[in-house]
């Protein structure tokens, strides 16, 4: 039937040229909501990063808050907050985001063939997965503080924090380095194991090596999305200005910051100071990781 | 055996005074921790024990905390003298903990001192404290890092065994199933600790009181006795800045889904793509922020009386943003999937290209950008922070402002997120026990939110 009216339609020349006003009409649409989009992100992106380079200077970047209601002072102890935040995460997350990834790839083909348990476990694991993916942010920021805060009594602090972070970012980890091991091509374990390595020797002197850039890949979304990440902190971290002493303390980081300069004070020109930094990392871990997976499509094609 | 006398025999004599020595160090520490945790038996008042610690730990425990690594040490110390590469390891791992331990330390002191302080550090003082903390680091771990270098460099001397091959074959294999069982775990604790803790409110309150409850008045504002926790107001305002959201990200977000996928040559989605996927990593206080300082002037311009700018339309705009890049880019991907000959059919038959993407392509990828939509949906439910800086935060079920039903945008709402933001930090007792039930409440929804678009995904996939 579909078919048979195109036929119909195309035959007449007074239709065609309605097709092809109807053709134009929609080029046009499209290309207002794709400019419209773009138009959005150099808006937000233009706008706090003008605003905020106004008041970034050296001394903004080196001295910690004030403290009280103006929002006085400068935003260091955040940045190093951050890092302290980001760093520690990343060593809670990484070994166990890429050692489940390991297992799911490289031995759950196997071990489920030969034991039902670990079929089970395995199929759990993988659900395990896709559920905390979809797990909102605040509800991440609950399980924390009623775990790590109040019933391991890690108070508002650095450990508390990022143990719920490792939480948030554990299933972008899995699921990044998962894609990265499946393009390891199997003639390389083949090979590996055919000269008498063992399997774990195989995997972390041939296959992970091989896999890293898609693994480093992944760290650096999670990195992204910790930095981003305010609602987790904001009922884990606790939010003092103070530089952290050690994990045990509490601290604030950059996006914290943003909300609680615009929230707690009328500072908003030091908020959009703080979001400016934020934007420009962002854009930075971005490019990166445009640059890392360019590389690896044309490793992975070159060959 | 005879293998193991082979390599012994070429040794040269540095590595075996080396091996024998750091062995024999390590069965000295092993012996002076096992008498001395026997002498913290006999004394235990030599502890004085903070009751109020992270764990209140007594004497006997660091005696018996002691007593196992006597044994650690002991049996390390006994794996070397035989030239055991399990040893070695074992080693060389406590020593590289030891290394890292004085490393972050240091970092926390140079830190703490160039970054600290309400007035700059001058650059003399910031070099004066690295060189400090680099003096103080090598005086610490310097001998360590030198017994890492030295035992790295003697690894050829050391035997692997078959058995010890198989052991750290088969550990391995459980220690990485454990961890793949980590994101369960996970999920499982989620529900265990936050049905725990909104369990009280569950039975003292009850669940229909709070779920048909239109009215929120926690204790801590008008005193308990009166307190009413109506969760109604909190599930109309998620569902009503959702619902604009949608209607105004949507077709933005199909458009350029279309525009990428099908219309735009190469080199513009070559910007468009990165550009857009920008969005996805800004952080939502940034976006909270620009709600606060650009759109609510903006929005306060329409004149409406008790129009504040903040509230839903605001929200809507923002959360609409927000999901621009998650809707765009699976759109995206569902639009690539339609199989060529669709297209090419379509074509064939005389219909423009612009037909072809409306009666061919579209209705194919139809549940793929349903897919994208409900997961949008289910981002947009879940974001917070950028929610409680635009939304106005109103404890009141919204209503519209004049007599124009469209003015219910204007006014101030609370999402279910930024009702436990805003309160979790002061809340306690049934409040607290509420707000918690607010994240279960949260969770389900978008647990069934995001099942539904797992589900719309699969069954597209099957059918391709």
């Amino acid at each position: 039937m579909e078919a048979q009216s195109y036929i119909s339609l195309a035959k007449t020349k007074k239709n065609q040229k309605q097709n092809q006003t109807g053709q134009t009409l929609g080029y046009i649409l499209v290309w207002a909501c794709g400019f419209a989009a773009i138009a959005t992100v150099f808006w937000i992106i233009g706008y706090v990063l003008s605003q905020g380079f106004q008041v970034i200077n050296y001394e903004f970047l080196f001295t910690r808050p004030a403290g009280g209601v103006s929002g006085e002072g400068g935003i260091s102890t955040t940045i190093v907050s951050t890092v302290y935040l980001v760093v520690l995460t990343l060593v809670i997350v990484t070994p166990l985001g890429v050692g489940a990834a390991i297992y799911l790839v490289e031995y759950a083909g196997d071990a489920t063939k030969e034991s039902k348990l670990v079929a089970f476990l395995v199929q759990a694991a993988r659900t395990g997965v896709e559920v905390l993916a979809g797990v909102p942010s605040i509800v991440f920021g609950l399980f924390g503080f009623s775990l790590f805060v109040l019933y391991l009594k890690f108070g508002f602090s650095l450990l508390s924090a990022s143990l719920s972070g490792a939480a948030l970012v554990l299933p972008t980890i899995i699921r990044t380095s998962e894609e990265a091991l499946l393009t390891v091509p199997r003639a390389y374990r083949e090979g590996s194991l055919s000269l008498g390595a063992t399997r774990w020797h195989t995997i972390y002197s041939v296959v992970l090596p091989t896999a890293l850039p898609g693994i480093v890949t992944g760290i650096v979304l999670s990195v992204g999305r910790i930095i981003a990440e305010t609602a987790i902190f904001w009922v884990t971290l606790g939010g003092s200005f103070y530089l952290p002493q050690s994990i045990m303390h509490s601290g604030r980081s950059l996006a914290l910051h943003v909300y609680m300069l615009a929230s707690e004070t009328r500072a908003f020109d030091k908020a959009m100071g703080t979001a400016a930094i934020l934007i420009m990392t962002i854009v930075i871990l971005n490019l990166g990781i445009n640059l890392l997976s360019r590389r690896l499509t044309a490793r992975v094609s070159g060959k | 055996m005879i293998k193991r006398q082979n390599k012994v025999k070429n040794l040269p004599r540095v590595v075996n005074w080396l091996t024998k020595g750091l062995a024999l160090l390590l069965g000295l520490a092993s012996l002076a921790g096992f008498l001395s945790a026997v002498y913290l038996m006999i004394n235990p008042g030599l502890i004085t024990v903070a009751s109020d610690s992270l764990f209140a730990l007594n004497s006997i425990h660091y005696a018996i905390a002691m007593l196992l690594m006597a044994v650690l040490v002991g049996l390390i110390a006994r794996g070397l003298w035989g030239y055991r590469n399990w040893a070695r390891m074992a080693l060389l791992t406590g020593l590289v903990l030891f290394i890292l331990y004085y490393f972050i330390s240091i970092i926390f002191m140079i830190l703490s001192t160039i970054f600290a302080g309400l007035t700059v550090v001058p650059i003399s003082s910031i070099l004066r404290v690295v060189g400090m903390g680099l003096l103080f680091f090598l005086m610490n771990a310097g001998v360590p890092i030198l017994l890492v270098y030295l035992l790295l460099k003697i690894e050829q001397y050391f035997e692997e065994t078959a058995r010890q091959r198989e052991f750290v074959e088969k550990t391995v294999r459980y220690v990485l199933l454990g961890m793949a069982m980590s994101a369960i775990i996970i999920v499982i604790l989620i529900f265990v600790f936050t049905m725990t803790e909104a369990w009280d409110s569950i039975q003292t309150i009850g669940l229909d009181t709070m779920l048909l409850g239109t009215i929120w008045r926690p204790g801590s504002i008008i005193g308990t006795e009166n307190a009413q926790f109506g969760l109604i107001p909190m599930v109309v305002g998620t569902i009503l800045s959702t619902l604009g959201a949608i209607m105004i990200g949507v077709p933005l977000s199909i458009g350029t889904a279309i525009l990428l996928a099908e219309v735009a040559p190469p080199a513009v989605r070559e910007v468009f793509r990165p550009a857009v996927e920008l969005l996805a990593g800004i952080p939502s206080v940034v976006y909270g922020l620009f709600g606060m300082v650009v759109l609510a002037p903006l929005i306060r311009n329409i004149d409406v009386p008790r129009n504040t700018g903040f509230g839903l339309l605001n929200a809507s705009i923002i959360l609409a943003v927000m999901i621009i890049p998650t809707v765009t880019s699976i759109a995206e991907d569902a639009i690539r999937a339609v199989p060529r000959e669709y297209k090419e059919g379509s074509l064939a038959l005389g219909g423009t290209h612009w037909q072809t993407i409306t009666r061919a392509i579209l209705p194919a990828a139809r549940s793929g950008i349903l897919a994208a939509i409900i997961l949008g949906i289910g981002r947009a439910l879940g974001e917070t922070m950028a929610m409680i800086m635009v939304i106005g935060n109103s404890i009141a079920l919204p209503k519209p402002l004049t007599g124009n039903p469209l003015t219910l945008f204007l006014n101030t709402a609370r999402t279910l997120t930024g009702n436990i933001a805003v309160e979790i930090n002061y809340a306690a007792g049934a409040h607290r026990s509420a707000l918690f039930f607010t994240g279960v409440l949260l969770f389900l929804m978008i647990l069934f939110v995001n099942s539904i678009a797992r589900f719309l995904i699969h069954s597209s996939e099957r059918r391709q």
